[in-house]
């Protein structure tokens, strides 16, 4: 487990997004995202007491890196953080990226190494959930684990799907699935699923893709011309989700 | 696809190449072991030295370091198909697979520390039963437990697959099994014959079938095995060449062919099919040359036993190589010599030792509860029988057998100790099933539908029953 920590850090706590590393499964707006349903109380208060809450990770910090242990995963409680590998020839491969409400660290499960590094976008607050701690309670509490093997097993699913789909299709499909993807997570922690800033830069979208930057670009400006988005920088609005829908070519929901 | 005999579905007519096959056929079906071990596994007897065992286990050596395989067994299926002869549990009551998950992750964390968690595990496989009776939540979950008591792979060449049930998923089963590190998938298909799934319960029609074999190639999966199985009920030349045309339109990597034996009085389940259904004698040993030369007409090569394989697969340039093995799963890449099998009813082959979990579900229960390993049964590979396991073995997965090698590995005179055995291969030899040269034993391509015919007489079982459950009623070679 790598959490960089920068003592010196700012800690901006602002209304929409919270960094606050005091706040507790209790209070979290995203409980409903993470938590069984069924969890009594007393219940929360004892996940709680497992979960660890750092500080907030500043822009590029590494929450952890290729080939360190599978202990914990993450949750992201605000900001955004991508994950990528290092190929053979040392350059960066982005694999995915992490919303507010969303677990990463699965691509450990496997083999008990993390296969990628996780790196954050902005600054990000995350709770860590370690496997040994988990594994303890879930004896008091046996829907606990399987809560959270159905969470993560949701996680790993999308992922690979995503990466199916972008595996194969053309540009044009591949930036509309991306842009779908992000809607979709947006309305899922009850955010507008039109209307958003895109916390990563045109090279990462580029990298996560397969596409050069100025493919990226001429798509973004292409289906500004078809009024299909409205792009403003780093700053999407879906003017027409059908359309968008029909260019990944996914049908309708 | 010029695949299809037309003559054969035009008329009711045999072509002449067909009958020959058929008349060796049947002349040489009789009763015999399938040989995915040796000794097989009716000579397991209960008092088999574990201590023994054990002892191997706790000394230092290679087979602390070397790769490893591994087999977990998942028993529970939500029907029964009818023609089922495996260890199998059939309920849809809830709960079931998380107690034995439950009971499961105990004997993991046993055995890891018996075999050790240092072992590369280059292979795996998922097997039942239906192993995704299981939900996502405990797929995930009983993947992590493997991967936090042994060394799990995520190279390339690791080869970890999963027995799948068409019925039972959808496509984002396929991207979970993709994203917890599965790279094989064999689909139980069987037949794609309506009136033939009916009546074995296994209603999966091909429209269900070829949207999932496109799912799971765009999720990147390496290889493809498809299983069928001839002489069920209804089955004949017109349902097989159907049948045949619909698999080699989905090109699966690997097709592996079953001899269905009907012994209702040994599997309850076979009760279900009406014995008057099912094909005649010569009907069968016809469909079984259809397969035969329907799939190798279409480009599919005969690696042995009824297992066909693209010329490109790995496993057919295995074979070139000699690096071919045959164990409990059938054919695959040699990459380790160790398997270790996991869950009830399951076989490991471990240095000298086989050994078998407990087969019954409660009793494997009580035991895993109790504290203990669940292994009942097992035997101790005696010198003997590790020569006459590289005989057999060597022919049937290289389909050769090196006479000057063998006498030199195991200090023999392999011409004057097997001088019986040569004797009895003698007419197979006539019927030009084999060679046999002083050097040599080669399978000829006419040999290969009889392999277990061609190894039956090294096995020094069959006249001398040694386990302690009543001698077995093989099924049919042919």
């Amino acid at each position: 487990m790598t959490i960089h920590l920068t003592e010196t850090g700012d800690n901006p706590v602002s209304m929409q997004c919270t960094h606050d590393f005091r706040v507790n499964c209790g209070n979290c707006r995203l409980n409903g995202i993470c938590l069984p349903l069924a969890l009594e109380s007393d219940d929360i208060q004892q996940l709680d007491d497992i979960i660890q809450r750092s500080k907030p990770l500043q822009k590029n910090q590494h929450l952890y890196r290729e080939s360190d242990g599978f202990e914990s995963v993450y949750a992201v409680r605000s900001g955004t953080l991508k994950a990528y590998k290092t190929t053979d020839d040392g350059r960066e491969q982005v694999t995915g990226f992490y919303f507010p409400g969303e677990i990463l660290g699965m691509d450990g499960i496997s083999n008990n190494i993390h296969a990628s590094s996780a790196k954050a976008l902005e600054t990000s607050a995350i709770c860590e959930i370690p496997f040994s701690s988990l594994e303890k309670l879930s004896t008091l509490m046996p829907n606990l684990q399987r809560h959270f093997f159905q969470l993560m097993s949701r996680e790993i699913t999308e992922d690979q799907q995503l990466i199916t789909l972008l595996s194969k299709n053309s540009a044009d499909e591949r930036v509309a699935a991306l842009m779908l993807s992000i809607s979709t997570r947006n309305a899922r922690r009850k955010l507008s699923a039109t209307q958003f800033r895109l916390p990563m830069s045109r090279v990462d979208i580029g990298n996560y893709l397969g596409l050069t930057v100025e493919t990226v670009s001429r798509v973004f400006s292409r289906m500004q011309k078809m009024e299909v988005l409205r792009v403003d920088n780093k700053e999407i609005e879906i003017l027409d989700i059908e359309s968008l829908r029909s260019m990944a070519n996914m049908g309708s929901p | 696809m010029t695949s299809i005999p037309q003559d054969l579905v035009a008329s009711t007519g045999i072509p002449q190449e067909y009958k020959a096959d058929m008349e060796l056929a049947s002349k040489y079906a009789s009763l015999g072991p399938r040989y995915t071990s040796y000794p097989t596994a009716p000579q397991f007897r209960r008092d088999f030295p574990m201590d023994d065992y054990r002892n191997w286990q706790g000394c230092d050596g290679d087979h602390k370091r070397d790769p490893l395989s591994l087999y977990i067994h998942l028993p529970f299926c939500h029907d029964i198909c009818y023609y089922c002869a495996c260890n199998k549990v059939v309920t849809r009551r809830k709960g079931v697979a998380q107690q034995y998950l439950g009971r499961l992750q105990q004997e993991i964390v046993q055995q890891s520390r018996l075999v050790g968690d240092q072992r590369p595990i280059t292979q795996m496989h998922w097997g039942g039963g239906t192993p995704t009776y299981l939900d996502h939540a405990q797929i995930t979950e009983l993947m992590h437990m493997l991967a936090s008591h042994f060394r799990l792979l995520d190279k390339g060449y690791r080869e970890y697959s999963i027995e799948i049930d068409p019925r039972t998923i959808e496509s984002d089963t396929v991207a979970l099994l993709k994203g917890v590190g599965f790279n094989r998938i064999s689909l139980g298909i069987q037949d794609f014959d309506p009136l033939v799934q009916k009546a074995v319960n296994r209603i999966q029609p091909y429209h269900s079938v070829a949207p999932l074999v496109d799912c799971i190639r765009s999720h990147g999966f390496r290889s493809l095995s498809f299983d069928l199985i001839y002489g069920l009920p209804h089955q004949d030349r017109f349902t097989m060449a159907e049948t045949l045309r619909k698999v080699i339109s989905l090109r699966p990597d690997r097709i592996a062919c079953y001899n269905y034996a009907h012994l209702p009085e040994r599997f309850s389940s076979q009760r279900s099919i009406d014995r008057l259904t099912l094909p005649q004698p010569e009907e069968k040993l016809l469909l079984h040359e259809i397969i035969s030369h329907t799939l190798q007409d279409a480009g599919y090569l005969h690696i042995g036993m009824d297992h066909y394989v693209l010329p490109e697969d790995e496993l057919a340039m295995a074979q070139v190589e000699g690096r071919l093995q045959r164990n409990f799963q059938g054919y695959s890449l040699h990459m380790a010599d160790d398997l270790l099998g996991l869950g009830v009813s399951a076989i490991s082959q471990m240095g000298d030792f086989y050994l078998q979990n407990e087969r019954d579900l409660a009793s494997y229960y009580e035991l895993v509860d109790g504290g203990s390993l669940p292994t009942t049964r097992g035997c101790r590979v005696s010198v003997d029988d590790k020569l006459r396991r590289h005989v057999i073995m060597s022919l049937i997965s290289d389909l050769k057998l090196d006479i000057s090698e063998c006498s030199q590995q195991f200090g023999i005179d392999f011409n004057q100790m097997f001088q019986d055995e040569l004797i009895q291969l003698q007419p197979l030899e006539e019927d030009g099933l084999l060679t046999i040269s002083k050097g040599k034993i080669s399978v000829n391509k006419r040999g290969r539908p009889f392999l277990r015919n061609i190894c039956m007489p090294f096995d020094a079982y069959l006249g001398a029953h040694s386990g302690d459950d009543p001698p077995p009623k093989f099924s049919a070679t042919v």
